[in-house]
C-alpha cells in the first residue's frame, strides 16, 4: 500500500513537471544545427525562393512565415523572451519602436565586409529608415511607395486623360466627377491608412522635425493638409463609410481614382480584368511638391543571434541586384537596390517604372517609436472632422495635446 | 502515518489543477495589478530597468481619457440592452423547443446551437455582407418594403444595435441548452397536478415553469452579464471600435492600448477597472438572489 502511494506521488509529480517543462522549454530548437539559420518573414513566397541560396551556399535556411497581422505580437514575444530568429523582416514603420527596445544587432561595423550591403546601392530614403540613433539596424529588402491609380477613360471625359498633375487639377477633376450624379464619387480615400495623411501634409510643404515634437502639428501647412482631406468629404468627392466593394466601384467607374502601392497592379489585373488598358498610374499630385512615402521592409539580424556571419551572408545574397529582380518577378515587390531597376523586367514596364519615378521623390515617415500611435490618433482626429462634424481648428488643437501626451 | 497519507491523497489529486490555476490565472492577475502602477511599454519589456513606478497616474489618466469613458458608456449600453435580450430570447427559444415534437426540437436545437460553435471571423464575414449598406440582404429586404437603406455599421448608434443583434444571435445557443436542461428536469407530476386543478397554460408557466427555473435563470444571467461586460470579439472583427469610437468596448480598449500601442501599464490599469465592474456586478446579483 505504502509503495503504491509513493508511486502515485511520484507519478503526479512527474506529470506536473512534464506539464511545466513543456511550457518553459524552447520548442524552436535553437542551436540544434550549426548550419541552419532561422528567418522570420511575412512573405510567403520566400519559402521557395531561398532554395537557390541553399544550393549556392550549402547553408540551410529555415523560413518561418508570420502573417502581417500577427507579426507585431510575435516580435513582441521574441523581444520579451530574448528568443528570436537569426534574420527577421521588419516593416519600415516599426523600425524605431523595435530598435528602441534593442531588438536588432547594430550592423554598422559589418556592412563594409559585404559587397551588396553598402548604403550607396539603395535609395537614400530607404537607407534613412535603417538608421536609428547612429545604428544601422537593417538592410533594405524591398521598397514600397504610393501612386495615384486612375481610370484613363473617365478622367478623359473631364479633361485629364493623362491623370491630374497637381492638387488643383485633382480638385477640379473631382468636382466634375462627383457631379456625374448620385453614388458617383471621385476618389477612394484610404481611410484606414495612417501614412496617407502624412503624405498629404508633406505635399503641402510640411515636414516632421523630431526635435519639435507636437509643435510640428501647429504648422499652417499641416492644417492645409487636414483641410484638403476634409474638402473631399465635405464636397462629396469621397464616400463616408465603406460603400461598395472596392474593385467593383473602380471597375464601374463610381470611384475612378485611388492611392495605392505596387501590389494593386497585379490585383487589378486579377480582380477587374474587364477594364484592362483603361486605367493607369500617375505620380502623386503636386502641391508644394509631390512627395510620396517610402515604405517596404528591411532584413535585420536579431540582437542575440549566434550566427551573425551566416545571417549577413544570407542578407548579402538577398540584397544582390539579380536576386532583387528575381524577387520582384516572384512577389511583385519593388527592389530596394537601385541597380535592379535597369533590368528590362522593371524598366520596360511603364507602370512599374512610374513607381521608379515616384521613388525619386519620396520621404521616410518620422522615425520615432511613437509614430504608429501618432498615425492612429491622426486617423481618429480626421474621422472626428469628416464624420463627426468637429471643427477643424479645434480638432487639430485636440490632436496637438494628444500628440504631446504620446510623445512624453 | 496511514492517516496522514490518506488525508494527503485528495490534495494530490487537486494539486496539479490548483497549481496550474495559480500559475496561469491567479498569479497573472497580481502581476497585472503590479504593472498597472508602472509605465511599462515595449522598451520596459526588453529591459526591466526602464520600467518606472508611477503610482495611480494610469488610473487618473484613464478617468480623464475621453475614449475610455466612451468605451465604458458603450459597454453599459451593450449590457443594459444586450443582457435582458439575450436571456429572454434564449429562454423563449428553450420554451418553444420544449413544446414542439421531438425531431423538430432536435433540428432546431442544432440550428440555434450552430452559431455558438462557428468561428467568429467567419460570422463577421457573413454578417458584414448582411449589414452591407449597398448590397446587403437586410437593406435589400427593406427596399422591397420601400424603406430607406439603414446604415447598419456606419452610424455610431445603429452600429451598436447591429452588434447587439449579432451577439444575441451568437450567444443564444449555449444559454438555450442550459434552459432546456432545466425545463426538462421539472417533474411532470407538477403539471399533471396543475391540470387536475384546471390551470391553463399561462398559469402553469407562471406558477410552475418560471419558479422552477430560477436557478438556471440566475446562472445564465450571471454568466451572460460577465460575458457582455467583456464584450470584445464582435466589435473587434466587425467595426474595430468605429465609427467615431461608437462601438468600442472596455475590453477592446484594453486590447488596443495594451497590445496595439504597447502601453502595457495603461492597458493593465484599464483591465483592473473592468475587473472591478465585473466583480461588483456579480456581487450585486448574488445579493439580490439571497434576498429572494
Amino acid at each position: 500500500m505504502g509503495k503504491k502511494r509513493i508511486g502515485l506521488i511520484a507519478g503526479v509529480m512527474l506529470a506536473v513537471m512534464l506539464v511545466l517543462g513543456a511550457c518553459s522549454s524552447d520548442s524552436s530548437g535553437e542551436g540544434s544545427d550549426d548550419n541552419t539559420i532561422k528567418v522570420w518573414t511575412m512573405s510567403k513566397a520566400l519559402k521557395g525562393f531561398v532554395k537557390d541560396y541553399e544550393k549556392e551556399s550549402g547553408v540551410k535556411v529555415d523560413v518561418q512565415v508570420i502573417p502581417w497581422e500577427n507579426a507585431h505580437d510575435k516580435l513582441l514575444t521574441a523581444v520579451a523572451s530574448g528568443k528570436g530568429p537569426d534574420v527577421l523582416q521588419i516593416g519600415t514603420t516599426w523600425v524605431a519602436e523595435f530598435a528602441e527596445a534593442g531588438t536588432f544587432l547594430d550592423l554598422s561595423d559589418h556592412i563594409k565586409d559585404y559587397d551588396n550591403l553598402s548604403p550607396d546601392n539603395f535609395y537614400d530614403s530607404a537607407i534613412e529608415t535603417t538608421q536609428y540613433k547612429d545604428q544601422t539596424i537593417g538592410i533594405p529588402w524591398y521598397v514600397d511607395t504610393r501612386l495615384l491609380y486612375y481610370r484613363k477613360d473617365i478622367l478623359g471625359e473631364v479633361g485629364y486623360p493623362n491623370g491630374p498633375e497637381t492638387w488643383d487639377d485633382m480638385i477640379d477633376a473631382s468636382e466634375k466627377l462627383a457631379a456625374r450624379g448620385d453614388g458617383q464619387y471621385a476618389l477612394d480615400m484610404p481611410a484606414t491608412d495612417p501614412q496617407f495623411p502624412f503624405m498629404l501634409a508633406w505635399q503641402q510643404g510640411w515636414d516632421y522635425d523630431i526635435d519639435k515634437g507636437a509643435e510640428n502639428f501647429k504648422e499652417p501647412s499641416f492644417k492645409e493638409a487636414v483641410k484638403l482631406h476634409h474638402l473631399y468629404y465635405k464636397e462629396g468627392y469621397s464616400q463616408t463609410g465603406e460603400g461598395k466593394e472596392f474593385f467593383q466601384s473602380f471597375s464601374d467607374g463610381s470611384k475612378p481614382m485611388f492611392f495605392s502601392g505596387p501590389w494593386d497592379i497585379k490585383t487589378l489585373k486579377d480582380r477587374a480584368p474587364e477594364i484592362d488598358g483603361k486605367w493607369d498610374v500617375h505620380v502623386m499630385p503636386k502641391a508644394e511638391n509631390n512627395k510620396s512615402m517610402i515604405g517596404g521592409a528591411h532584413l535585420a539580424v536579431f540582437n542575440n543571434s549566434d550566427k551573425v556571419d551566416k545571417s549577413l551572408d544570407f542578407i548579402n545574397w538577398m540584397a544582390d541586384p539579380e536576386t532583387q529582380v528575381e524577387w520582384f518577378k516572384t512577389n511583385s515587390e519593388l527592389p530596394a537596390n537601385k541597380a535592379s531597376w535597369d533590368d528590362p523586367a522593371l524598366a520596360d514596364d511603364p507602370k512599374v517604372s512610374t513607381f521608379g519615378e515616384q521613388l525619386e521623390s519620396t520621404q521616410a515617415l518620422p522615425l520615432i517609436p511613437e509614430y504608429e500611435r501618432l498615425g492612429q490618433e491622426l486617423l481618429k482626429t480626421l474621422e472626428q472632422i469628416n464624420r463627426g462634424g468637429a471643427d477643424v481648428d479645434k480638432a487639430i488643437k485636440d490632436y496637438q495635446s494628444k500628440a504631446e501626451k504620446i510623445l512624453n | 502515518m496511514h492517516k496522514l497519507s490518506s488525508r494527503m491523497t485528495p490534495l494530490l489529486f487537486i494539486g496539479p489543477a490548483v497549481l496550474l490555476l495559480l500559475v496561469f490565472s491567479i498569479l497573472p492577475i497580481f502581476i497585472a495589478l503590479g504593472i498597472s502602477f508602472t509605465d511599462m511599454n515595449l522598451m520596459g519589456l526588453a529591459n526591466w530597468s526602464q520600467v518606472n513606478f508611477t503610482g495611480f497616474e494610469n488610473y487618473l489618466a484613464l478617468i480623464k481619457d475621453k475614449s475610455f469613458l466612451q468605451a465604458i458608456g458603450n459597454t453599459f449600453f451593450y449590457v443594459i440592452i444586450g443582457v435582458p435580450l439575450a436571456v429572454i430570447s434564449s429562454f423563449l427559444i428553450a420554451l418553444f423547443l420544449n413544446f414542439v415534437s421531438n425531431w423538430l426540437s432536435t433540428t432546431f436545437r442544432i440550428i440555434y446551437y450552430m452559431p455558438s460553435i462557428t468561428n467568429i471571423v467567419a460570422i463577421a464575414v457573413v454578417w458584414g455582407f448582411l449589414y452591407n449598406k449597398e448590397y446587403g440582404l437586410l437593406n435589400y429586404l427593406l427596399s422591397l418594403l420601400h424603406m430607406d437603406a439603414v446604415p447598419w455599421l456606419d452610424d455610431p448608434f445603429i452600429a451598436k444595435i447591429s452588434l447587439i443583434i449579432l451577439a444575441v444571435w451568437k450567444s443564444n445557443g449555449v444559454s438555450m441548452l442550459i434552459f432546456l436542461a432545466a425545463l426538462q428536469s421539472i417533474p411532470n407530476t407538477q403539471y399533471e397536478a396543475a391540470d387536475i386543478d384546471g390551470a391553463n397554460r399561462w398559469q402553469k408557466l407562471r406558477y410552475i415553469t418560471i419558479p422552477s427555473m430560477s436557478f438556471a435563470t440566475f446562472f445564465v444571467t450571471v454568466t451572460t452579464l460577465i460575458g457582455w461586460l467583456q464584450f470584445f470579439e464582435e466589435p473587434l472583427v466587425m467595426t474595430d471600435g468605429g465609427p467615431l469610437n461608437g462601438t468600442n468596448s472596455m475590453a477592446l480598449f484594453i486590447y488596443q492600448e495594451g497590445f496595439q500601442s504597447n502601453q502595457f501599464g495603461y492597458g493593465a490599469a484599464a483591465s483592473f477597472i473592468l475587473f472591478a465592474f465585473v466583480i461588483t456586478a456579480t456581487l450585486i446579483q448574488f445579493k439580490l438572489r439571497k434576498s429572494d
